[in-house]
């Protein structure tokens, strides 16, 4: 396409060349066949970097291990019964309900800072918002690297409990479920805060003026008006966040011990150490499946829930 | 509006969680001890050994090379697919490319870097630096798309390329002469946040990042893996600058753009 754009661009005698009727035809858009042309690029990419790989780690999770990270593709369900097992089973059940925890704790922290952020910053909104941006994209391992010298034995936390006489030998704080937690929520709340910000900013102050005047409260206005009209933003936070808790493994390799291994860590382990790249394929697929149904079970609810609201 | 006490404060101390490990980052990077504990002393020499670390400043200068080519894939392509979606005749199977594009924002990323590792050496396609980047185009794909989007649908309704196309431009003219020109700052915004994605990627590039091929999350991965040392936090300082500098320039550009 570069090529095409350099070319000449004086038509001032208005002598079209086919190249430039080809390319009005393609902005136009009014032939079907003209969009999927300029889709085309977008598709191929998602095709080759996302739906094949992903169709080949499903392919690999029904085939058997060879030596050295080698495959055989003979078709078994070993790997998923593997998978399924009781000694990895309380790996994913483990994964499912610190991801529900976070998910939980990030919907009570924030809401009530979108609402803020949303009804009461007035001018200040936009530095807020700002402000709230740089954690977001500040690189998640520097962000670890800090919460180890808070949390550890030796670390700020337990050093100014002990200074304060509060505690009189240090907390074990650092690889419990809790730092895994405190972690994960520290990393997704602003993936619950942004889409719940946007859908609290399409709520037409009006309907909430309305409210009042017709005699609610401040408490009934929130919860039948306010809280109704914030929901598609709750429905998205919470997959949002949860998402990307499933697949978190660097939390809890930093941030947590044996007892918090998540299925993140199992697959990486798989793939990157044991070698045994069917099974980590098979666990991987176990996520995924988990993840499609949840969000597919999610979205009806949401649908079923919008439609009353 | 009316003030809130409650919610004010509420929210003073969810920025102050935020915050906690930056400051302590920041304030850690000037510390002189080895072990990362203890305040001993006032320092600037992590600082001064970052740029002796010839490592640390390949690895930079890999990272922005990825990032450069990322965002320049992710930008063409996206102009392009969301060119079709807001500004031609609604089309059959436009929702299937709609939930198509969204795919990458719903994966955990871990799931990506491992199919991405096993599909690359099944293939038999090497794992390069342009596999890595072309990664990064699509993880960073969802983000210039939504940016150049929502720029072309306001664009939509100002008609200015209809009245090029009274005055005799061709769609073709009226295209690059007038939208692009006008879409130009959203492109540059969107290019700007899938420049941050493939800068700050660490699970991807862990898994794909062929041998040879180091990037900054990496190297801080492995000094946090192997050995402590508190340059990571002066490290951390120096890249946080760079985010706060792009993230701030991406919003003058959007702001930029809505007043224009």
């Amino acid at each position: 396409m570069r090529t095409i754009i350099a070319a000449p661009e004086d038509s001032a005698l208005k002598e079209t060349s086919s190249v430039e009727r080809a390319l009005s035809w393609l902005v136009r858009g009014k032939d079907p066949r003209a969009s999927h042309a300029m889709l085309i690029p977008a598709t191929l990419w998602l095709l080759c970097f996302l739906l094949l790989p992903v169709a080949s780690l499903l392919a690999m999770s029904l085939a058997t291990r060879g030596p050295y990270s080698s495959v055989i593709w003979t078709f078994t369900w070993a790997n998923f019964a593997r998978a399924l097992d009781h000694k990895y089973l309380v790996i994913v059940l483990r994964t499912v309900g610190y991801a529900l925890s976070t998910t939980g704790l990030c919907l009570i922290l924030g809401f009530p800072m979108a609402y803020f952020l949303s009804f009461y910053a007035g001018k200040r909104r936009e530095t807020l918002m700002i402000l709230l941006m740089i954690p977001f994209w500040t690189s998640c391992l520097v962000a670890i690297y800090s919460w180890i010298i808070i949390l550890g034995r030796a670390g700020l936390l337990n050093n100014t409990l002990l200074w304060l006489g509060v505690i009189k030998t240090p907390l074990l704080i650092l690889n419990t479920p809790f730092s895994v937690i405190l972690g994960l929520v520290y990393f997704y709340l602003p993936f619950m805060i942004l889409p719940l910000f946007s859908s609290l900013e399409k709520i037409p102050r009006t309907y909430i003026e309305a409210s009042y005047d017709l005699g609610a409260g401040t408490i009934e206005t929130f919860v039948k008006v306010t809280l109704p009209l914030a929901l598609p933003g709750v429905f998205a936070g919470c997959i949002l966040t949860f998402v990307p808790c499933i697949g978190d493994f660097l939390t809890a390799e930093f941030l947590g011990g044996p007892k918090t291994y998540l299925i993140g860590n199992l697959v990486q382990n798989q793939f990157l150490m044991a070698q045994d790249w069917p099974f980590g394929a098979a666990v991987t697929s176990v996520l995924l499946l988990s993840l499609i149904s949840g969000v597919y079970l999610y979205q009806r609810l949401e649908s079923q829930e919008l439609e009353r609201a | 509006m009316t003030k809130n006490k409650g919610l004010a404060s509420f929210c003073c101390l969810i920025y102050a969680f935020l915050y906690l490990p930056l400051a302590v980052m920041f304030v850690f990077s000037f510390n002189d001890a080895r072990r990362n504990v203890v305040w001993k002393g006032f320092t600037f020499k992590w600082y001064g050994s970052l740029f002796h670390n010839a490592e640390l400043l390949s690895a930079l200068v890999t990272t922005l090379e990825l990032a450069i080519a990322a965002s320049l894939f992710a930008s063409v392509l996206g102009l392009f697919a969301s060119y079709a979606m807001t500004r031609h005749a609604p089309f059959k199977g436009r929702g299937v490319y709609a939930s198509l594009m969204s795919v990458p924002l719903m994966m955990p990323e871990v799931v990506m870097g491992v199919g991405l590792l096993s599909f690359f050496v099944r293939a038999h396609i090497p794992l390069n630096f342009w596999t890595l980047a072309g990664a990064h185009a699509m993880i960073a794909l969802p983000y210039t798309a939504s940016s150049i989007r929502a720029r072309l649908l306001s664009l939509k309704d100002s008609r200015l390329e209809d009245a090029a196309m009274d005055l005799g431009a061709t769609e073709w003219e009226a295209f690059y002469k007038v939208t692009l020109p006008l879409a130009g700052p959203a492109i540059f915004s969107g290019a700007l946040l899938a420049f941050t994605v493939s800068f700050e990627d660490f699970v991807t590039s862990f898994f794909i990042a062929g041998i040879g091929i180091v990037t900054m999350p990496i190297k801080i991965y492995s000094m946090m893996k192997f050995g402590v040392t508190p340059e990571i936090n002066a490290l951390a300082c120096c890249l946080l600058l760079l985010t706060v500098v792009l993230l701030a320039s991406q919003k003058l550009l959007v702001r930029k753009d809505a007043t224009s």
